[in-house]
């Protein structure tokens, strides 16, 4: 699925990253990412999370490959969800510069809004970078009000 | 496991919680939502603001997972539940509303922020999420230290016999056995329209005769809405009140006494005092730490207040019942001092001593009562019963609160140094002293 040049441009911008996954059981377990990279044409996001931290979602997804991931933006809580089949993949170079220069970014555009640097601290961890490879299977808006929930209508932009 | 109640802070709603779901086929779904309560020590409750496919998958699996943050350090709490029942309406339904109207109001959002249910959900497991920096924040006081410090400010109001002596009890045992230091008490006036102030701790000025609209900001919701109001983090919220203390110029040209509060108040809390099942007023605090008034210490606060309200309701009706409480005016300086002016304004019964704005109402009417009495016939001694019988006071029937007026009345003169005052000389009983010749005069028209 084709993901156009300003969602992707969102995407990989400093917004928070929420990770839904599942087990055999249907129980779901949340994680959150450190960053994403987007092949638009290929319509793939790549998601880096710390298997240190979000062990259970990263087993999950292994194990079954569904993945949804929320993008919001923490000062106007803009968010867009995306869902479909991922593989656990290792963080290439790229991957992980990428992650770092994420971590640094969402953690000051939280800073600015308020926060205090240690809170912010305890959500985005870079030990044991894995990447979850999504190939993106639908996109929602997900913005609070109206259109929340709507399948994302790329026409539109 | 650590136990539900120990996570209180993340009940807040300052960091937004986080909904997993699942459809039937698995495919999961993951979003944000605002507020996350607790219920007991193995159920929460969610807001029910959700999205569709939120919904729509709970009906299909009702197993979710919840990522409550503590603000206080950002340490994260994974848990696995089950959804239980919805709820439209009863008193955690209740509860939570006029939670979210109150925030919500003061954040200018009133009308996005309905709640249209509460979905409860069983919880079956809570394991924290490994930290990179690991936690800092202490634990919040145990349910133990909360109980203990209701007791010994509950206890002191035990032994208190009167209004005054009541609010003393109350504000002194908030700061002494709770360490909240910022505290107002403000009783409902006759009328059911306004609270007045007629106790406060750590601002500097008192504030007594200030008064708040129901409805008004954070301690009128709480009036209206017959629940506590609570704001953990002010930082988003609009404040309230003025940081800068009123000069006695300011209050002559407004006729109206500011209501105190701190400058950099990061945590506030209004608890409604009811009892017999009427709210008879308001117990405020507020602190510059933030997330001050979690659950616990509300439901310990809540304690406090229901005891307070009914000290309260007990002494003003014992002293209504008491037959003669003897009123009696000693003049001592009466002839000897400097004369002074008494003015009433008849159009809105502000008071005037000498130019200062004293009081409105009827603390300003039971003063120009008495004073009058005393010019008019010499009269040395006058009862309660004259008082709640005149004509001229326009008590409100059996609402009448003679007993917190004459404390209003009492302690504002005290805090404007006036040249009238009111002294308690014994359990239920008064003397009006004068500084000087009293001159009253009333002037019917604005100005």
């Amino acid at each position: 699925m084709l993901i156009d040049g300003d969602l992707a441009a969102f995407l990989e911008s400093p917004v928070m990253i929420i990770l839904g996954t599942s087990d055999e059981y249907l129980r779901p377990q949340i994680g959150r990412g450190v960053g994403a990279m987007v092949a638009s044409t290929e319509g793939r996001v790549d998601v880096t999370v710390s298997n240190r931290q979000w062990p259970m979602a990263v087993a999950n997804v292994r194990a079954n490959g569904k993945l949804a991931v929320t993008f919001a933006r923490p000062h106007d809580y803009v968010s867009y969800q995306v869902k479909g089949r991922a593989s656990v993949i290792d963080a290439s170079p790229s991957h992980i510069a990428s992650s770092r220069q994420y971590i640094a970014a969402v953690s000051a555009a939280l800073v600015g809004l308020g926060l205090e640097d240690w809170v912010a601290a305890q959500w985005f961890s870079d030990e044991e970078p894995l990447v979850l490879s999504l190939a993106v299977e639908s996109i929602y808006v997900q913005t609070p009000g109206q259109q929340a929930g709507r399948t994302f209508d790329r026409q539109r932009s | 496991m650590i136990g539900l109640e120990r996570l209180s802070a993340c009940f807040e709603g300052v960091i937004p919680s986080i909904i997993a779901t699942a459809s039937a086929d698995g495919m999961p779904n993951i979003s944000y939502l605002s507020h996350v309560a607790l219920v007991d020590e193995g159920r929460v409750a969610l807001s029910n603001q959700f999205f569709t496919k939120t919904a729509a998958n709970i009906l299909a699996n009702p197993s979710v997972g919840i990522l409550l943050v503590d603000p206080r350090d950002g340490a994260q709490h994974q848990l696995t539940a089950t959804f239980e029942q919805s709820l439209d309406r009863g008193d955690l339904f209740d509860k939570m509303a006029s939670h979210l109207r109150a925030t919500s109001a003061q954040l200018g959002m009133a009308d996005v922020m309905a709640l249209r249910g509460v979905d409860i959900y069983k919880v079956a497991s809570i394991a924290a999420v490994w930290s990179p920096v690991g936690a800092v924040a202490s634990p919040p006081p145990t349910a133990e230290m909360r109980l203990a410090a209701a007791t010994a400010v509950t206890g002191k109001i035990s032994q208190a016999t009167e209004i005054s002596s009541i609010i003393d009890a109350i504000l002194d045992g908030l700061r002494d056995s709770f360490g909240f230091g910022a505290t107002m008490l403000l009783m409902l006036e006759p009328a059911g329209e306004r609270l007045v102030t007629v106790g406060s701790r750590g601002y500097p000025w008192t504030g007594i005769g200030s008064e708040v609209a129901m409805g008004e900001a954070l301690i009128g919701t709480a009036a209206v809405e017959r629940h506590s109001v609570r704001i953990n983090d002010m930082s988003r919220i609009r404040r309230f009140g003025s940081a800068i203390r009123a000069s006695s110029a300011d209050e002559n040209r407004t006729r109206t006494i500011f209501l105190p509060s701190l400058p950099d108040a990061m945590s506030q809390i209004a608890l409604p005092l009811i009892a017999q099942g009427a709210v008879r007023g308001v117990l405020f605090l507020e602190t510059s730490e933030r997330l001050a008034f979690l659950q616990g210490v509300e439901a310990a606060l809540s304690i406090v207040a229901a005891h307070a309200a009914a000290a309260l309701a007990l002494a003003e009706h014992e002293a209504s019942n008491a037959p003669a409480i003897m009123t009696s005016i000693e003049g001592a300086g009466a002839l000897a001092g400097r004369p002074f002016k008494v003015v009433r304004h008849t159009y809105d019964d502000s008071i005037f001593i000498n130019g200062d704005y004293l009081i409105k109402g009827v603390a300003g009417r039971l003063l120009v009562h008495l004073l009058g009495l005393h010019l008019r016939e010499g009269r040395a001694t006058f009862t309660n019963r004259e008082m709640r019988l005149s004509d001229e006071l326009r008590l409100p029937e059996f609402k009448d609160n003679l007993e917190t007026r004459l404390l209003l009345l009492r302690r504002r003169l005290d805090e404007k140094a006036a040249p009238i005052r009111l002294r308690q000389t014994g359990r239920g009983r008064l003397s009006l002293e004068l500084a000087g010749p009293a001159h009253l005069e009333t002037v019917a028209a604005r100005g």
